[in-house]
């Protein structure tokens, strides 16, 4: 319970160093550290989403290919691909991977210069540390990770094509006119939601672990594990919830 | 500006949990004065220095610095005050992600609005005080644990603080580092008439440098001062536990070893056992 107030305040003291404090004439946050950020969370992480979106197009389009098959369906694999991905797989696995890379970092980072005194120390020369090193964390999350997914889209794209292209006789051309017939324009925004929030998440919980670390090094990487444990629980829950509300905006009886 | 003591602690308890830390600390320091907080390690210096600056809020008892209570202070306010004192952390606390120079800029960059080939210059100057020109592009991984502390220092007086904070700032460091510290300390109180606390336990030093001390007692009366004034008043205190301290002897009120008879019973006493696996 306490946690959760905690979150709630730090979200607050993030928004009020990236909107209200500028305003009021108080440094706001350095562009360079969010780029610096932006950098290490994103650009960085284009290999891994590469070959985890690469792999999971392929799974997907074989075991579609595979089930359409008995009712001679096979063309239908693109549509498949298009709602799976861009709706579900695509922000989840981003997800996953920015977990797993950049939210445990966070955490480390900002744990061990909680317990070595730097967030102390930054404090008493009066440097906010949520301005000074939570909010670039958190902007550059909350830009990398749509736009990760968007390439995470591409590249699982890329991946059931090869399929179609090699293993169901379908030509590149088909394949794309397919894929852009059948996605709608919900089915991507819907993703592209669900990144943003679930990026938001990712950032904020990362930086909350850190903050909270206590007991040297042990308590660095406790709070490390908790962090990405905490993490991809709420990333799943949320993920069910986001999906249940566009489920009803868009309910399919219309 | 009110012509009051720069800080005065009235009456400082801190309890963790229910072992009394701070138990009845009050004590003032004037404009100028060089003020040394001495005591065994582990009674509770660094932690009293910790209220002091704010990072901790006491159980009870009272802080004014510069004239203000801030143990009731707003963050915000708590904020303007900071940028009037430097505070020298004990392991340096440098943010190990930027440079030595960058890490002396730290709060020019980020508390004024000055020319960044000011700032560079700035950060020349205050090197070369501690002594450690042609660092600057080091991180602080690369530098030694000594040599750490004295760039934390040069950060602690980069903004010329009114008010200086150390925290055991020699210790770690070679006696010619020390005298070089001491002598810098000196220069910052004499002749800037800036103000300092010193948290140390290196004897030489605190009389070096010192105007005011205390001295915090250990065992029975941890936490509590048992000893306050000018250098010869604590050198010529009467407290055995005073000149124990001050001599530097292995035995005396603060005991070497507990009761002989108890010993055995302490070895082989089964309450500690069944802590932790190593």
């Amino acid at each position: 319970m306490a946690g959760l107030s905690q979150f709630f305040s730090l979200n607050a003291q993030i928004l009020y160093w990236i909107f209200v404090a500028p305003l009021r004439g108080k440094p706001g946050v350095r562009p360079f550290a969010v780029f610096h950020q932006m950098v290490r969370i994103g650009v960085q992480a284009v290999p891994m989403v590469a070959l985890t979106s690469l792999s999971i197009g392929v799974t997907l389009a074989m075991q579609g290919a595979h089930e359409l098959a008995r009712m001679g369906a096979t063309s239908f694999v693109p549509d498949l691909l298009a709602i799976s991905l861009l709706r579900e797989l695509a922000p989840l696995l981003t997800g996953v991977v920015v977990i797993g890379r950049s939210g445990s970092a966070i955490t480390a980072e900002l744990g061990t210069m909680k317990v070595s005194e730097e967030i102390e120390a930054l404090e008493v020369m009066s440097i906010n540390p949520i301005r000074f090193l939570v909010a670039p964390r958190f902007l550059a999350l909350v830009i990398m990770m749509p736009c990760l997914v968007v390439f995470s889209n591409y590249v699982g794209f890329v991946g059931g094509w090869l399929i179609c292209q090699f293993a169901l006789d379908m030509n590149a051309l088909s394949y794309i006119l397919r894929l852009v017939d059948s996605a709608s324009g919900m089915d991507f925004f819907s993703g592209m939601i669900k990144s943003f929030v679930f990026g938001w998440l990712i950032a904020v919980i990362s930086c909350q672990k850190g903050l909270n670390v206590t007991g040297g090094a042990e308590g660095v990487g406790q709070s490390t594990t908790n962090s990405v444990v905490l993490s991809i629980l709420v990333m799943l829950v949320v993920d069910a919830l986001l999906t249940a509300c566009f489920f009803f905006i868009e309910s399919p009886t219309t | 500006m009110s012509s009051g003591p720069i800080i005065e602690v009235k009456d400082l308890v801190r309890k963790f949990g229910n072992r009394t830390v701070l138990n009845g600390i009050s004590f003032t320091v004037e404009k100028g004065d060089t003020m040394i907080i001495m005591g065994g390690s582990g009674c509770g210096k660094s932690t009293l220095l910790r209220h002091i600056i704010g990072s901790l809020t006491p159980t009870s008892g009272s802080i004014k610095i510069f004239g203000k209570e801030t143990t009731t202070m707003s963050p915000k306010e708590m904020e303007a005050l900071r940028l009037r004192f430097g505070m020298n952390f004990q392991f340096g606390a440098l943010l190990q992600s930027l440079t030595v120079g960058e890490n002396v800029a730290l709060p020019l960059i980020e508390n004024s609005k000055v020319d960044p080939e000011i700032i560079d210059l700035v950060v020349k100057m205050k090197l070369e005080l501690v002594g450690l020109t042609g660092f600057e592009n080091l991180k602080p991984a690369e530098i030694s644990g000594g040599m750490r502390k004295r760039v934390g220092l040069a950060r602690a007086v980069a903004l010329d603080p009114e008010l200086l904070f150390s925290d055991e700032p020699t210790s770690g460091l070679d006696p010619i580092m020390t005298a070089v510290i001491d002598q810098l300390t000196l220069d910052l109180t004499r002749k800037l008439d800036m103000t300092a606390v010193v948290v140390t336990h290196d004897m030489t030093s605190a009389f070096r440098i010192g105007t005011k001390m205390i001295v915090l007692g250990a065992g029975k009366r941890a936490g509590t001062i048992i000893a306050s004034g000018t250098p010869d008043d604590v050198r010529n205190s009467p407290d055995p536990e005073v000149q124990q301290f001050i001599k530097g002897e292995p035995d005396g009120p603060v005991p070497l070893k507990l009761a002989p008879e108890d010993y055995i019973d302490r070895l082989l006493g089964h309450e500690r056992s069944k802590g932790k696996a190593y």
